[in-house]
């Protein structure tokens, strides 16, 4: 018997059930047809090594909270989400114990301030300044992130920074630059050098970017210090959404993997799985990234040559691929840069193992060229805000190394991988935190970007579903033609992390799409008067 | 979460978001809460070795499917779940390399029976027909209405003349063990062995006086067992969703530590974090009595009579289960295939028990404490689950009999020998599949009776069953006869999960129980009571 839906959305992560949510509120019928046995995608929390010690494998910092249109639209708050927002948020610590450098909360700048100051005033002065600039901007940030992305040329662009940042010296020559060159252009300090420059890539943002120096400008100044930890863990989220995709009357059919979009007459009306066809009279959404829908799911004998050359052409990694150890401990680390500044020991994101900006460069670099770098991470103890995520008097960190692509290292090499390099990272940690010995440790366990690959058909283990660099970026992502959530396949939409503005738990992929759907279809528009988008 | 609900229910296991799909089908607004990160309790599926491997950690045997109400009630395969009935439901192998399959097809499972014993097969045959002449009825009554006392099932069956028309039931089973009930029927050493097994799986224990008057209807249902495609967790998305779409809230992350209490009636519940929620009309606890009465709720809020009970009078299981999860790149090939091709398709697989005495042996070692030598039982659900495994690949269960606390060093110990104890077990399956090489197995991870009680503390001491099976814990003596009818001393708060009558599994059946109660006390109209 074949099920006939409205509409079909391939994949329960976040873009995933945002979309379904208003569809389904529009009045479509629509199904959400997940690979996985669990929903949520990337914003997922597991027990993975010992009963009671919760650890996030991919997504760990939501800072689009207080942006997110789904969680005010579904009222979320009300279906579990629940959230904190640590003092100090993002650290630096140092194995000789040297002063630490930490970025606060916005409403705690002062505090940032003095933490620079101790190295360079200037630079406490010039980081406050930017911060203030990217709060300012945080509007248009937010609305032009939940708008589908509109062609703009660099002239255009040039203008737009040298009116934010002018004063500040900033001109059009800055949208050539990598991150690198504008860090260290504001900064002079090597620890807060060190700092952003992880700081730059964890949010996507390669430091040798060229043509990515605006969007650490823009972006990064922005998420710094707006990170809020989901109560229970981040899959609060997705248990939230798919409540709320519940509520609507959203089916969701999980374990089940989309074969094939079929397509008739250049339209798409519905996917091939080993439960039968599933029609869709006027949908289909693949939340799934690009090479696997054009190229796995649809075929290539359905697209024109010019698609299938962008699909084969689109990159996924190196940027953004990153291993996730899980350590189960009985005490949180007592860092020696305590000493300075107490606040480093209850600190959202913490880094060791960067001695100063050129090991921070060389560990980076490394990952990209493919080579397993000398271990270094950044850490998390959620357990420190949220004690539901160890057992009592325990504590649960999680963190994120910089590794090779997925395919860089054979199968043999990752186990290697899994086998050694916590081991190696807990020598190094130790010599920041002496109480991270391995008494303190119960027991620990390495995920890898292999794993990533086979758990979430992550790419090589790419976080955002597709490199971060300019000519897959903004009305570029995926591809030009592609960048409005459409292809060339009727009825067949993009809302995953591969279109635009790509990874990040912002559901804005999910979001945007149904605008499009929306305008296409004549459906309500999601946009709200207040909030601007 | 908002402050104020209807119901508010603690422990989203199947028990607790039945209840909750029901009342919220009712009309009422409710809240369920949950201590993990997510619901379901013992229908549990995580990805324990590598990913793509779907574990089933707790509940991994669905018995009742076409027996309980709540499955149609609440529409859980309209919310997708899927079950399938294994042909080849269960075998034992032997050491001497013969075994024995019980198949979904009568005629098959008496013949397997008959390369042992035509007499056994044909006894198993008559057993087998009797049984499904009153086992749906039987259990339909006893396990989904609330309890009647041992006193007046026994008049049930008198009144029914159960001695006359009956060769198997009788009233005096309720004073004799499921050996003794083997013994007088059965002459086949492993043909009893393989009986005695399979109501040990269902935790009826061979050697406890009085569980042999349940054994007749373990019979009826010993071709009944369903696999939930996906793994169990499934079915807990299921009912969620249920509850969801009838503006009912599941939140995880929820750690109730107190049921609040005015003028003698639950009233709400704390969180740990301090949120308080108010519940308008009930409290239902699912959880372990211990935790409801001794921890939620304040001294003085019950008779110190019943917490005293609670503390000394509450049975658990004496013996629980160690388990090893195995991912793997192949099927287990048994050499016992060339005795009967059909134990390579068998879901489930005892591993080497061919007496009654050796059961007897290993579960008097167990209450001991003692570790013994590994006869486990060996689930494949990727034999029949297309799903639950990359493909090429499969997803291995043993389970092992085992004590909760370990002779000289408490439970403490597993954390120590549970990686050499799964060792042993793998060694001993790969005694009966050689093919299971090192290189077959790509990893696998111990999950002892100590991570039971870690993972899911309302099983206390890993008592998967949340209560002893016993003639003197069951029906309306469950968990304590003061609370064996799902209400307590508190107005307003009902104990609705495993703990009550029947008992664990997943039955659906304390809160369909529950339900009932809760609706005569609330004037609920019972819509799901079908004529």
């Amino acid at each position: 018997m074949t099920r006939t839906y409205d509409a079909i959305v391939i994949g329960a992560g976040h873009n995933g059930l945002c979309l379904a949510a208003y569809l389904q509120r529009a009045g479509l019928s629509t199904v959400v047809i997940e690979r996985r046995h669990e929903e949520g995608g990337g914003i997922n929390t597991e027990e993975p090594v010992l009963p009671g010690f919760r650890h996030n494998m991919h997504a760990q910092y939501m800072e689009f909270f207080d942006i997110m249109p789904m969680i005010q639209d579904f009222g979320l708050e009300d279906l579990g989400l629940r959230t904190v927002m640590p003092e100090a948020q993002a650290g630096i610590t140092f194995a000789d114990g040297r002063p630490p450098v930490i970025l606060h909360r916005p409403d705690l700048l002062d505090r940032t301030h003095a933490s620079i100051a101790r190295y360079s005033k200037a630079d406490a002065d010039t980081y406050v300044e930017l911060k203030h600039r990217a709060i300012a901007l945080q509007q248009l940030f937010a609305a032009g992130l939940y708008s589908i992305p509109q062609p703009s040329g660099l002239d255009e662009q040039g203008a737009m920074i040298e009116a934010a940042f002018g004063d500040l010296g900033v001109g059009p020559q800055f949208l050539m630059k990598s991150p690198k060159h504008v860090i260290d252009e504001f900064f002079e300090t090597p620890e807060l050098r060190a700092l952003l420059y992880r700081a730059s890539v964890e949010w996507g943002y390669p430091i040798d970017g060229q043509g990515l120096g605006a969007g650490f400008l823009l972006f990064v100044m922005w998420t710094l210090g707006n990170w809020k930890l989901a109560r229970g863990g981040t899959h609060t989220l997705a248990k939230a959404m798919t409540q709320a995709c519940y509520r609507e009357g959203v089916d969701l059919l999980e374990n089940l993997m989309v074969d094939q979009v079929i397509v008739d007459d250049g339209r798409a009306v519905g996917v091939q799985t080993r439960a039968g066809e599933i029609r869709a009279t006027k949908v289909v959404a693949s939340n799934a990234d690009l090479r696997q829908t054009l190229l796995d799911m649809v075929g290539e004998d359905h697209l024109s040559p010019l698609w299938v050359k962008r699909a084969r052409a689109y990159r996924y990694g190196p940027s953004h691929v990153l291993g996730t150890p899980c350590f189960c401990l009985y005490e949180e680390p007592h860092y020696k840069s305590a000493r300075w500044n107490e606040e480093i020991d209850r600190c959202f994101y913490t880094m060791v193992g960067f001695d100063g900006p050129d090991d921070t460069v060389r560990y980076i670099r490394d990952a990209y060229m493919g080579r397993v770098p000398k271990p270094a991470a950044g850490t998390w103890v959620n357990s420190l805000w949220d004690p539901a995520q160890a057992p009592p008097g325990r504590h649960a960190a999680t963190g994120w190394y910089f590794l090779p692509s997925a395919s860089a290292l054979t199968a043999d090499e990752w186990t290697e991988v899994r086998d050694t390099f916590n081991e190696r990272f807990l020598d190094v940690w130790q010599e920041s935190a002496p109480n991270m010995n391995r008494d303190n440790v119960i027991a620990h366990k390495l995920y890898t970007p292999d794993q990533m690959e086979r758990k979430n058909l992550m790419r090589e283990g790419d976080f955002s579903n597709g490199e971060f660099a300019p000519d897959q970026l903004g009305a570029n992502r995926p591809f030009p033609e592609a960048s409005n959530y459409r292809t060339e396949i009727g009825g067949l939409y993009l809302c995953g992390p591969s279109a635009y503005p790509g990874g990040g738990v912002h559901s804005a992929c999910g979001y945007n799409a149904y605008k499009a759907i929306a305008e296409d279809l004549g459906l309500p528009s999601p946009v709200v008067a207040e909030r601007g988008y | 979460m908002r402050d104020a609900y209807d119901a508010v229910i603690i422990g989203a296991g199947h028990n607790g978001l039945t209840l909750g799909a029901y009342l919220a089908r009712s009309g009422l607004e409710v809240l369920v809460l949950e201590r993990r990160h997510e619901e379901g309790g013992g229908l549990c599926t995580e990805e324990l070795t590598q990913p793509g491997f779907l574990h089933n950690v707790h509940a991994n045997y669905h018995t009742f499917v076409d027996l309980a109400p709540p499955v149609n009630d609440l529409d859980v395969r309209g919310h997708g779940v899927e079950y399938v009935r294994p042909e080849v439901q269960m075998a034992s192998i032997y050491d001497d390399g013969t075994a024995l399959t019980v198949h979904t097809d009568l005629d098959k499972t008496c013949a397997s029976i008959a390369r042992f014993s035509e007499e056994d097969a044909e006894t198993f045959r008559r057993l087998y027909l009797e049984a499904h002449g009153y086992v749906d009825l039987l259990l339909g009554t006893l396990m989904y209405q609330p309890p009647m006392s041992v006193k007046e099932l026994t008049k049930a069956l008198a009144t029914f003349g159960v001695e006359d028309r009956s060769e198997f039931l009788s009233v005096k089973l309720r004073r004799e063990t499921i050996n003794q009930f083997l013994d007088q029927h059965f002459t086949h050493p492993k043909v009893k062995a393989h009986l005695a097994f399979h109501g040990a799986v269902c935790a009826y224990t061979n050697d406890v006086a009085g569980l042999a008057i349940g054994f007749p209807l373990l019979v009826g249902k010993i071709d009944n067992w369903h696999l939930c495609i996906g793994g169990s967790h499934r079915l807990a998305h299921a009912l969620w969703r249920d509850l969801a779409q009838h503006g009912g809230v599941m939140i995880s992350d929820a750690d109730v530590r107190a049921i609040l209490v005015d003028g003698g009636r639950a009233v709400g519940v704390r969180l740990a974090d301090g949120t308080e929620v108010a519940a308008r009309k009930l409290v239902a606890s699912t959880v372990s009595v211990e935790q409801t009465f001794l921890e939620f709720l304040e001294p003085t809020a019950v008779p110190e009579e019943l917490r005293v009970r609670v503390k000394n009078d509450v049975k658990h299981k004496d013996w629980t289960l160690f388990s090893v999860h195995l991912a793997m790149t192949a099927l287990p090939e048994y050499t016992a295939a060339e005795f009967d091709p059909d134990v390579n398709r068998a879901w489930v697989v005892n591993l080497g028990y061919g007496s009654l005495e050796e059961l007897n042996a290993d579960f008097a070692a167990v209450r001991a404490g003692q570790l013994p030598d590994p006869k486990p039982n060996a689930a494949v659900n990727s034999l029949y689950d297309p799903t639950d495994a990359p493909a090429g690949c499969a997803t291995g269960l043993l389970r092992q009999f085992a004590p909760f606390a370990i002779a000289g060093g408490g439970e403490g110990e597993w954390e120590s020998v549970g990686r050499w104890y799964g060792h042993r077990c793998i060694e001993a399956w790969r005694t009966y599949a050689p093919n299971l090489t090192d290189d077959v197995i790509l990893d696998w991870v111990p999950y002892t009776p100590l991570e039971i009680a870690q993972k899911l503390p309302n099983m206390v001491r890993g008592d998967w069953m949340m209560g002893e099976v016993s003639l003197a814990n069951m029906l309306d003596q469950r968990p304590l006869p003061e609370l064996g009818q799902y209400r307590t001393p508190v107005d307003g708060l009902y104990m609705a999960g495993s703990t009550q009558h029947p008992h664990g599994f997943i039955t659906f059946a304390p809160a369909y129980n529950a339900l009932q109660v809760i609706a005569d006390d609330l004037g609920i109209d019972a819509w799901w009571r079908h004529v």
